[in-house]
This record gives structure tokens, sequence and C-alpha cells, in this order.
């Protein structure tokens, strides 16, 4: 037996960490992404199929591709109201990017306590710059009750995982 | 040591009841003793004086209560105040709670003025007459509108074709219905778009009001939005709305929210739990053509117009059956009394002064010089057909006759424009030829003793040149 639902989840992580690529690459796409740039936010969708008990939840998760930039921050915190889920995107290769995941974990926190976060520490295979270690990743995620995932934008490396997981999570 | 008999010894029973007594007799010297009443009365006076005081308050808010106009007297004064804040801390909530009221109220008030601009339209229109308003008026008055209704129905075209049930919070499609057969694709992810831009409409130019995007227009098209506690509804219409439509989707959006209320505070995400809600939102695409039933005073419009129809149809059957009996019955269309003296101005030694009066009587005739005989003519050498009339010394012609080669129409005056006499010369009679006048001859049948008919015809219908003398000069 077959059960669809859908869910809301946000994308979140500083400018330029790579949440527009994940989305890109990997989810399905119909609008520009110079929405982003205007109004601040980018509906997509990406469908995985998740077990729950003895079925099958066919979870469709509308991807709210949030802009990184200050400029929205007033206009973020509408975007969030109703998420179920949040992917928390930091890039490896500044560090920067990792300590302000708490900021957003807070905003999140603000308006669901509930909701659920996963960690995608982008750019992975930028192994040479990286700036953020396995272990900082880790410490930050435990903080934060939040599994990690060491993702790859550029090979795909660990995206369909991470989702999958978040799907886990969700139903 | 010696140790006591047991009678000595009381037992436990008897030390109880002596403990008793004790106790009484304690209690009886408490109670009796007035050092102690007076130390009471030292402690606790205050709190029987508030006790006292209390029990007064108490037995007057109870008063108070249970009589109204001093509940209502008590709670006047901080009911305004009570109502101000409220609206401060939850203006959204007290709006959901009002708008059941308030907002019926401002609908009937939009309502009536536009009412009272379409009755100004209407007496506008009332007062122009034109066929294609005459048919508009038929049209209303069987539709069971006003005249400017209708025209501005006609005027302002509307068609439904998308209608989105989305969830106001998540921006999640709760269900969408299409028009067209083919459903618009990527549903979900424009409910999510469009709840973005309103959030960011709301951010960016709400400057902190209560006020919500409840429209977008891109060409023809228009997203018209009506937003409820738990969802919003956007509906994709093409034209200008009907008036009562945005207050219908409004309704629409209350009574859903207010059926799933409990669905809709706790969604999940399945939204198969709303598919019963498709039929209401199927109504919004009925509006434009609503079923009417026929009032009585549209009823007896139509009642009216089949009558006249009816008559209309009557006539036509008795007037065709007259014609059809004019044509092929003897043709007596035209009866030519005797003469009298009053037709003829002048005296005639014409036995027959008819066509003096045919042609006075017909007023086309006069732009010819036949028909406008004068006594001039008495003294012109011309042949003019007033000759006949009119007295003369020259011996009266013998009458030409011709026999008509065809059937053919009998008309006023020389020309195919010439109203007809109702009279056809079939082929094979023979008439009479009076005058000629380029290439129509004016003729005289006789079909009864009695009766005779005078008319032109074509000339090339009558089978005879006709004389010189005849011949009419032009005018």
């Amino acid at each position: 037996m077959t059960v669809k639902l859908s869910k809301k989840v946000c994308l979140l992580g500083d400018f330029a960490v790579g949440k527009t690529s994940l989305v890109r690459r990997f989810v399905y796409n119909r609008f520009d992404d110079k929405y982003i740039s205007t109004i601040g936010v980018k509906v997509s969708r990406k469908t995985v199929a998740v077990p729950r008990d003895d079925e099958i939840v066919e979870l469709t998760m509308m991807l709210w591709d949030l802009a990184g930039s200050e400029e929205f921050n007033r206009v973020r915190a509408s975007y969030l109201r109703g998420l179920s889920g949040a992917i928390l995107v930091c890039d490896l290769t500044r560090s920067k990017t990792l300590e302000n995941l708490t900021a957003y974990t807070h905003d999140l926190r603000d308006i669901d306590p509930a909701a659920k976060i996963i960690i995608a520490a982008n750019k992975g295979d930028l192994l040479k710059q990286h700036q953020i270690t396995r272990t900082q990743v880790e410490e930050t995620a435990n903080k934060l009750d939040a599994v990690f995932y060491v993702t790859s934008a550029q090979t795909g490396g660990e995206v369909e995982n991470l989702f999958r997981h978040l799907g886990r999570l969700l139903v | 040591m010696t140790v006591p008999s047991d009678n000595s010894l009381p037992d436990k029973g008897q030390q109880r009841a002596g403990m008793a007594d004790k106790g009484d007799d304690a209690a009886s010297l408490l109670i009796e003793d007035p050092s102690l009443e007076a130390l009471r009365e030292i402690l606790f006076s205050h709190y029987r004086q508030q006790i006292a005081d209390l029990e007064a308050e108490l037995a007057e808010i109870e008063r108070r209560i249970s009589d109204k106009d001093a509940l209502i007297a008590m709670l006047s004064p901080v009911l305004g105040d009570a109502i101000r804040q409220k609206i401060r801390d939850a203006r959204a909530e007290m709006v959901e709670a009002l708008y059941p009221v308030i907002g019926q109220t401002i609908v009937r008030a939009v309502n009536e003025a536009v009412r009272n601009l379409a009755r100004s339209i209407d007496a506008q229109m009332r007062t122009s007459f034109d066929l294609g308003r005459i048919i508009r008026r038929l049209k209303a008055r069987v539709s069971g509108v006003s005249n400017a209704e209708m025209a501005l129905r006609e005027a302002l075209p509307f068609d439904v074709e998308e209608v989105f049930l989305i969830h106001r919070e998540t921006g999640l499609l709760l269900r969408h219905i299409s028009c067209e057969l083919e459903a618009l694709p990527d549903t979900d992810l424009i409910s999510g778009m469009l709840t973005a831009i309103r959030d960011f409409a709301q951010e960016a130019f709400g400057r902190g009001e209560e006020g919500q995007l409840d429209e977008i227009q891109y060409g023809n098209r228009r997203i018209v939005i009506e937003a409820a506690r738990y969802t919003y509804l956007a509906v994709v219409v093409d034209g200008i709305e009907p008036p009562d439509f945005r207050s219908e989707i409004r309704q629409l959006a209350i009574e859903i929210n207010l059926t799933h209320e409990e669905a809709l505070r706790n969604y999940e995400g399945d939204s198969t739990s709303f598919v019963a809600v498709d039929e209401s939102l199927k109504s919004l695409f009925t509006t434009t053509t609503p079923p009417q039933q026929l009032s009585a005073g549209q009823k007896r419009a139509l009642a009216g117009i089949l009558g006249v129809t009816t008559l209309c149809l009557a006539a036509a059957c008795l007037g065709s059956g007259w014609v059809w009996q004019a044509i092929h019955s003897t043709p007596t269309p035209i009866i030519i009394m005797p003469p009298t003296a009053t037709f003829t101005s002048t005296p005639t030694t014409t036995p027959e002064p008819t066509f003096t009066a045919t042609s006075t009587a017909a007023p086309t005739s006069t732009a010819t010089p036949t028909f406008t005989p004068t006594p001039t003519h008495t003294a012109s050498p011309s042949p003019t057909l007033s000759a006949t009339s009119t007295p003369t010394s020259t011996p009266t012609p013998a009458p030409v006759f011709g026999q008509m080669i065809g059937s053919v129409w009998l008309r006023q005056a020389p020309s195919a424009a010439s109203p007809r006499l109702g009279v056809v010369l079939k082929e094979g009679q023979s008439v009479e030829i009076l005058a000629a006048f380029e290439e129509w001859y004016q003729v005289r049948w006789k079909p009864q003793a009695q009766a005779e008919v005078i008319g032109w015809v074509p000339a090339r219908w009558v089978g005879v040149s006709a004389p010189e003398r005849i011949v009419t000069p032009a005018p």
C-alpha cells in the first residue's frame, strides 16, 4: 500500500554554500533561479519513497530554497512558517558557514520546535580547500541534535542519501 | 521492689477514659475562661471583620450578576477598553470572529452601491431606442436581470479556468480543479510559489498591517485570492468577474475551513482527506452560467411574448390567405364608381372621366404630366392624356386595345419601384391602352361589367404598339 504525503522543507545556509546547486541537479526544478534573488525564495520538488511500518510512503518534499543573503533576513521568517523539516547547508571550505548554522537553527526552532533538521556539509569534493574537519561538523550536528552528510553537489555524493534520510525523519 | 497488685493498676481502657475526661475538662475550661475569650477577640477580630466585609461584597457581586441592568452598568465602562486591547493583541482572531457580521454588512453596503450604479445605467438605457437594445431588454427580462446588468454582462465576458485550494501556512496544495481536461502541470509548485509571493508581498508592503495580496493580474487573466484561517483559494479567471463572485469565493473558503477545521489545523500533508471539497470548488465554475428559476414576473413576460408571437403568426396566416385569394380569384381591389361631377374640375364631354379621378387620387402620379390635368391642356395641340378628359374639338379617337403576352403585376405608376395594385394581368387577357410613357403603358382592364382596373404595365408585355397619339410626352 502506498500513501502520498507532502511536506514543506526549507533549505537554509549562507550565501553560496551550494543550496541552489543541490536543488538544480537533484530536484525537479521548474522555476528560474532568478526568483531567489528577487523575492528570496524558489520552490522545487523532490519525491522520495520512504518505508513506514508495513507501507511505502511516497513523500513529496516541497523544497523552499531560501536566499542566504542578509537582505532577505526579514522575509525569511515568513518563508519558514509551516515547515516540517529543514536542510541546513554549510560550505566545508568556509568555516563561518558552519558557525552560522546555529543561528539558522534558532530561527527554525522559533517557528517550529519540532521541525526535523539535517545538515549538509557541502563541497565535500574540494578536499584541499577544506577549512572544516569532519569532527567539527559532527560536533555542531550533535549540538543541534541533527544528523549530517558530507555532500557534493558537483559529484552528487551523498545527496540522494541526504534527501532519503530527511524523508525518513519526516514520515 | 514492690509490685502493685493487679487491682491497683488501671487497665488501658480506663487510662484512655481518664485522659478523655481530663481533655473535656480542659476544653470546657478554655471555653469558659473569659481571659481566653478576650485573647481570641484580640487575635481574630480583624479577620472576623474582613470575613464579614468579604461576605457583604460577595453578596453585592451576586446581586449585580443576577441583575442584568446592574451587570451592564458594571461592564460598560471597561468593555470598550477590553475590546480595544483584544484587537491590539490578537487582531487576526478578532477579524476572523467579527467577519461573519461585519463582512456581510460591508458586502451588503457595497452591493447596494453597485445596484444603484446599475439602476442609473438602466435608466439611461431605457431612454434610448435601438433594436439591439430591445432584444437585450427581452433577454434580460427572460433571464431575470436588469437591462444594465445584461449590458454589462455582455460587455464583460468571464470564465473560471483554475481553482487552487492551498494550505495557508505551508503553501501545500490541497486540491486543484481545472476547466481544461488536461490539468495544468506542477500545480503543487505553483501553489508553493504563489504562497511565497503572498508572503513576500505581505512582508514587503504590509508594513505591519493585516492586509494581504488578494489579486494578481497578467493580461486578461487574474488570480483572485481569498483567504480564510487555514487555507486560501486562488481562482484563475479570464475577464471581469460578476459582482458576487469574490464574496462567493470568500464564503466557500470560510465554509471549507469550518468544515475541515480539525484536519486543517493539524495538517500532515495527506491531501486525500479533502477530496470531498472538489464538488464545492466545482460550483465556482458554474457561477458564470447560473441556473435561474423563473420568477412570477418573468413567467408573465414570457407568457406575454408567447401571446404576441401567436397573434403575429395568426395575423400572418390571415394576411397570406387574403393575398392568395387576391391573386387567384377575380381581382376587384379597385372598384371605380360611376363618375360624379365632383371628380372633374372642368366640364368634359368625355363620358368616362375615370382617368382624372384615379389620377388625382394617386399622389405619386403627380410626377408625371398625365396625372395633373389642367384646363390649359385643352389649348395644347400636343396629344396628352388629359386631352381625353378635357373638352376638345377633335373627335374622340377609337380606343386602342392590346393583348397581354405574359402575366405581369399592374402598378400604380410607370415604374418597377411603384406599388403594385394587387392585380396580375395574365397572358392572353385583353386590355385597353390609355397612355404610354417611356417603356410603360397605362392600361384599363375590365374583368366585370361594373368594375375596372387601371394601372401601368411594362409595354413589352402588351402585344401591340401604342399609336403616336397616346404617347405621353416626357415630363
